[in-house]
C-alpha cells in the first residue's frame, strides 16, 4: 500500500527533547482538565493565593489562609524572602501551607507586622528610606 | 445510598438574580471550596471565604436550595497599587439543591477566620427511625 504521506518517527537528534516523551505534553493537558473539571472533589493544594501591593511607605503582602490557627501562623523574612507558614486543623489531620514570596532588598526586614483578619494575613513591611519616592525642588532659572 | 434525599451542589450556575433585587443581572461569582459531611441527623457545609467579614455574607434558604453569598470585606485602601495578585474580588456564591430534605427552621451558620460552618439538619421525614415489632 503506498502512502501518500510518510510519516517520519521523531528520532532524538534535539538534545534537549531526547528524553521526553512526544506525548508528555498532551498527558499534562488532559491531566489538568481533569483537575479543573474535578476541583470539587479534588483536597485543595498546599498553595495560597498571594497578592503584592505597594503604596509610598510599605510594600504589603495578603495570603488568603482561611480558618488554620492564629498561633500557628510563621512569618519569616531571610535573605529577601518573606515566607508565610501556617496549619489548619482538617478533622483529625492537620493540613500545613507554605509559601515564600520574593520581597525586594528595599524593605527594612526589623520591622516588618502583619495582622490576621477574616481569613486573610496581611503582612506590612516597611520601605526604606532611600527607597522612597521622595520630591525634590529644583530651582529653575 | 439512593440519589434522592441527598444535598447536592447544583450543577448550572444561576443565570443572573431575581431582577426584583435590583442587582446586576449577569455578576461573575466564585464558587468558594468547601466540604459537605453528613451525619444521621444533619449535614455540614464548610465553606471557605476568606475576606469575607459577618456583614458580607449571606446564606438563604428556599424552597430546595440553600445559597451562601459572601462579598469582600476589604477594599483596596486609596494609594495602594497591586504589584501582582492571585486572589480574585469576585463575590462567593456556592448553592446547593435538595428535595426539601432539610429543616430550614433549624439552620445554623457560624463565620470565623474565613471558614463557614453550616449545619443543615435532615428533616424529622428522613431520619432513620427504629420501628417496634410487636
Amino acid at each position: 500500500m503506498n502512502r501518500i504521506i510518510r510519516y517520519t518517527y521523531p528520532r532524538g537528534t534535539n538534545a534537549l527533547f531526547a528524553n521526553r516523551n512526544p506525548w508528555s505534553g498532551l498527558e499534562s493537558e488532559i491531566g489538568r482538565l481533569f483537575d479543573s473539571a474535578l476541583s470539587d472533589l479534588a483536597t485543595p493544594s498546599p498553595r495560597f493565593p498571594v497578592d503584592l501591593y505597594e503604596d509610598k511607605e510599605n510594600a504589603y503582602v495578603r495570603a488568603e489562609l482561611p480558618g488554620v490557627n492564629r498561633d500557628a501562623i510563621s512569618v519569616e523574612m531571610v535573605d529577601g524572602y518573606l515566607t508565610i507558614a501556617a496549619s489548619r486543623q482538617e478533622k483529625d489531620e492537620t493540613r500545613s501551607f507554605n509559601r515564600s514570596v520574593s520581597i525586594p532588598e528595599s524593605v527594612q526586614a526589623d520591622k516588618v507586622t502583619a495582622a490576621y483578619e477574616n481569613g486573610v494575613l496581611t503582612v506590612t513591611l516597611p520601605k526604606q528610606e532611600q527607597a522612597k519616592p521622595r520630591k525634590i525642588n529644583i530651582a529653575v532659572n | 445510598m439512593s440519589i434522592f434525599n441527598q444535598l447536592v451542589p447544583r450543577l448550572s450556575r444561576s443565570l443572573g438574580r431575581n431582577p426584583a433585587d435590583g442587582e446586576a443581572a449577569t455578576e461573575f461569582t466564585l464558587k468558594p471550596a468547601y466540604q459537605l459531611a453528613e451525619t444521621p441527623e444533619a449535614w455540614t457545609l464548610t465553606a471557605q471565604l476568606p475576606g469575607v467579614a459577618k456583614e458580607g455574607l449571606e446564606v438563604t434558604a428556599e424552597e430546595g436550595h440553600v445559597t451562601v453569598r459572601g462579598r469582600r470585606n476589604w477594599q483596596k485602601p486609596e494609594g495602594w497599587t497591586a504589584l501582582y495578585r492571585e486572589s480574585y474580588d469576585a463575590p462567593y456564591e456556592l448553592t446547593l439543591e435538595h428535595d426539601n430534605t432539610v429543616d430550614v427552621e433549624r439552620i445554623q451558620a457560624e463565620l470565623k477566620d474565613g471558614v463557614l460552618r453550616v449545619s443543615l439538619p435532615k428533616a424529622e421525614a428522613l431520619k432513620p427511625r427504629k420501628i417496634a415489632v410487636n
